[in-house]
């Protein structure tokens, strides 16, 4: 577990983890806080959930290659397995990028892991479509550093994705779930529905009288790593201060009402689907998460719009299925 | 007056008022088009169409709306008068009636989804208000077939008289228009402090007419902030310092509404090379800061 803090000396360079710790360390001198230590104390790594590239496949056990070094996980027949679809674990290869969700060794690191699930190339797509031929389109995911992503429909789930996204167009939305390959994405999941209206002109915001309700719920969902370790848990903060220059102008308002924070604040995160919930850093902005109104419906309906966008590795450690697509989340604050 | 002449002025009344609302209605649903950038609108009875047909009906009924509008006017006196009159108004009794069957079917179907009546401002799911407004609208064109064309008030009691019924009716309209609340609501409202966006130079404003800044701004050693966040309703400004022979980190908490906003200050002390807190108090007196904080930990 991290600290509260870190060495001054390395809490200078901006941007870094440790400066968004002693964010919380400075709000503290300012406000006597008795819980601070609850808000500062983030998992350092996730302890359900691990992430690399299959090196071996020997017996019944998956040797990882991973951020951390070499890993190894006991796979049994209970071990759910997902590439492009439910799968046997015989399905997988080395070279295959997966992500495990496994039974927490308790702090013994040399124990053997038991995977519960395992994610074998699963990837996301979400954003504005900017050119679409066929089954072939590319998305604009929000970030002008990137170039569009190219998506390619899976022939077998061509029906099932043109029926929750009947507008395969330009100027429209789209969140795809799919295995990634060296250039694209197959697609094979709709994540959603497709948005009625175009990508940046999404409905008024409901009006909010008196403080903002807290807990505030909705639908939380994933995104992939990017240029972020694969294995770094936090989220994508659709309400980032627009003053303070880590926002993109594009993605409209957003739809749910959420008190403005920065890059490093904390954030409590529950899924209340699997009933679990950690203290996450605010790593990203969600500026596609404030393009969709969209409600989950995993455990009951949730109010509309899209709270959190956490990164993979948070959304499998807090018990989320990645194919679902999304949870039922409620976030608390400091 | 009699009763034959009261009836008259009342069923006179009711062409203007379905030509302002019918403007008003297609004005409204054309901003709204235009503002989503999309006519298969999330609201309003094209909902019940085949996603493919959505879009041609939205822009048909907002242009029906126009021409009606427009055409009540321009048929309201004697140049209109006749047929074209007569066309027109009962082409509005059909759009109406039209309307109440599908406002019904759409509340059936679509519970969640507003009329659109009136745009972005009729989300509200449909009620039964939004359903005999519409009836009441359509017992309205009903009654304006075969008016006489419109001309000039006779007398100041005439006058009198037609501006009441317009007074009332206009009066019921807003009872049974969901809108009207939707309207005043946004008039009146302003964001809970969390949810403003604030400039950052309004808060540095707010900083620097405080007591706390003036307190502590000669140990600061430089005049921009070397960090600044938000959460919520504060923003949070850090400014490196030296107080005595200690290097200290002085950050100011600016609270984001009010005119007289608080500020409060406190103070971390680098000099050991570990993070230690040194509070400053609301009494806001470094004499009286007091070591409260543990010594961190350098460790992950």
């Amino acid at each position: 577990m991290a600290s509260t803090t870190a060495n001054w000396e390395g809490l200078t360079e901006y941007g870094t983890s440790a400066w968004y710790t002693r964010r919380a360390l400075l709000r503290a001198a300012v406000f006597d806080t008795r819980d601070h230590r609850q808000w500062t104390q983030r998992p350092a790594r996730a302890a359900a959930v691990l992430t690399g590239v299959i090196t071996e496949m020997r017996g019944d056990t998956m040797v990882l290659d991973g951020r951390h070094g070499t890993e190894s996980v006991t796979v049994s027949p209970t071990t759910v397995t997902w590439l492009g679809a439910r799968a046997a674990p015989s399905v997988l290869r080395p070279g295959d990028p997966v992500i495990v969700k496994h039974r927490p060794s308790g702090g013994n690191s040399s124990a053997p892991r038991l995977a519960e699930r395992i994610w074998a190339r699963i990837g996301r797509v979400t954003g504005t479509i900017v050119a679409a031929d066929g089954r072939e389109i590319l998305v604009d995911g929000g970030r002008h550093d990137r170039q569009p992503r190219r998506v390619v429909i899976a022939t077998a789930a061509k029906r099932q994705i043109e029926v929750r996204f009947p507008r395969l167009a330009p100027g429209h939305l789209v969140d795809v779930i799919g295995t990634r390959h060296s250039d694209y994405l197959l697609a094979v999941l709709p994540a959603t529905a497709q948005p009625p209206y175009h990508a940046g002109h999404s409905p008024v915001r409901p009006l909010v009288r008196g403080p903002v309700p807290v807990p505030v719920s909705g639908s939380a969902v994933w995104h992939e790593p990017d240029d972020e370790p694969d294995d770094l848990l936090g989220l994508g903060y659709p309400a980032l201060d627009p003053e303070s220059g880590d926002r993109s102008a594009d993605g409209g308002a957003g739809c749910a009402r959420l008190p403005y924070l920065s890059l490093g604040s904390a954030v409590r995160v529950r899924n209340e689907c699997a009933d679990r919930g950690a203290v996450l850093p605010v790593t990203s902005d969600g500026a596609m998460a404030r393009q969709f109104c969209d409600r989950c419906v995993r455990c009951g309906t949730s109010p509309k719009g899209r709270v959190a966008d956490l990164t993979m590795a948070a959304f499998a450690e807090l018990g989320g299925n990645l194919e679902d697509g999304c949870f039922n989340a409620t976030l608390g604050f400091p | 007056m009699n009763g034959t002449g009261i009836v008259g002025v009342l069923r006179e009344v009711q062409i203007p008022l379905l030509a302002v609302l019918l403007v008003c209605g297609a004005a409204a649903k054309a901003a709204h088009t235009i503002g989503a950038r999309s006519r298969e609108a999330e609201t309003g009875p094209t909902m019940i169409f085949p996603l493919r047909l959505r879009r041609t009906t939205a822009v048909g009924l907002c242009a029906a709306e126009f021409v009606l509008g427009f055409g009540m006017l321009l048929t309201a006196g004697r140049t209109g008068a006749g047929i074209p009159a007569l066309v027109v108004r009962a082409a509005t009794v059909l759009l109406f009636s039209t309307a109440v069957g599908a406002l019904h079917v759409l509340r059936d179907r679509r519970p969640e989804a507003g009329c659109g009546c009136f745009g972005e401002l009729s989300h509200a799911p449909v009620s039964l208000r939004t359903i005999a407004r519409t009836a009441v609208l359509c017992v309205a064109a009903l009654s304006s077939i075969g008016v006489p064309p419109l001309r000039m008030p006779g007398s100041a009691g005439q006058a009198g008289l037609a501006l009441a019924f317009i007074a009332a009716e206009v009066a019921a309209l807003v009872v049974l228009s969901p809108e009207a609340g939707e309207i005043l609501t946004r008039m009146s409202h302003t964001d809970p402090c969390e949810l403003r966006e604030v400039p950052l130079a309004r808060s540095f404003s707010v900083l620097e007419a405080s007591a706390p800044w003036r307190r502590y701004r000669r140990h600061l050693v430089t005049a921009r902030p070397v960090d600044v966040w938000r959460e919520g309703c504060w923003r949070f400004m850090v400014f490196p310092g030296v107080l005595g022979s200690r290097r200290v980190e002085v950050v100011f908490a600016v609270y984001l509404a009010g005119r007289r906003a608080p500020v409060r200050v406190g103070m971390l002390d680098m000099a050991t090379g570990v993070a230690e807190v040194w509070h400053a108090p609301a009494a806001d007196s470094l004499q009286a800061s007091k070591r409260v904080y543990e010594k961190a930990n350098t460790k992950e």
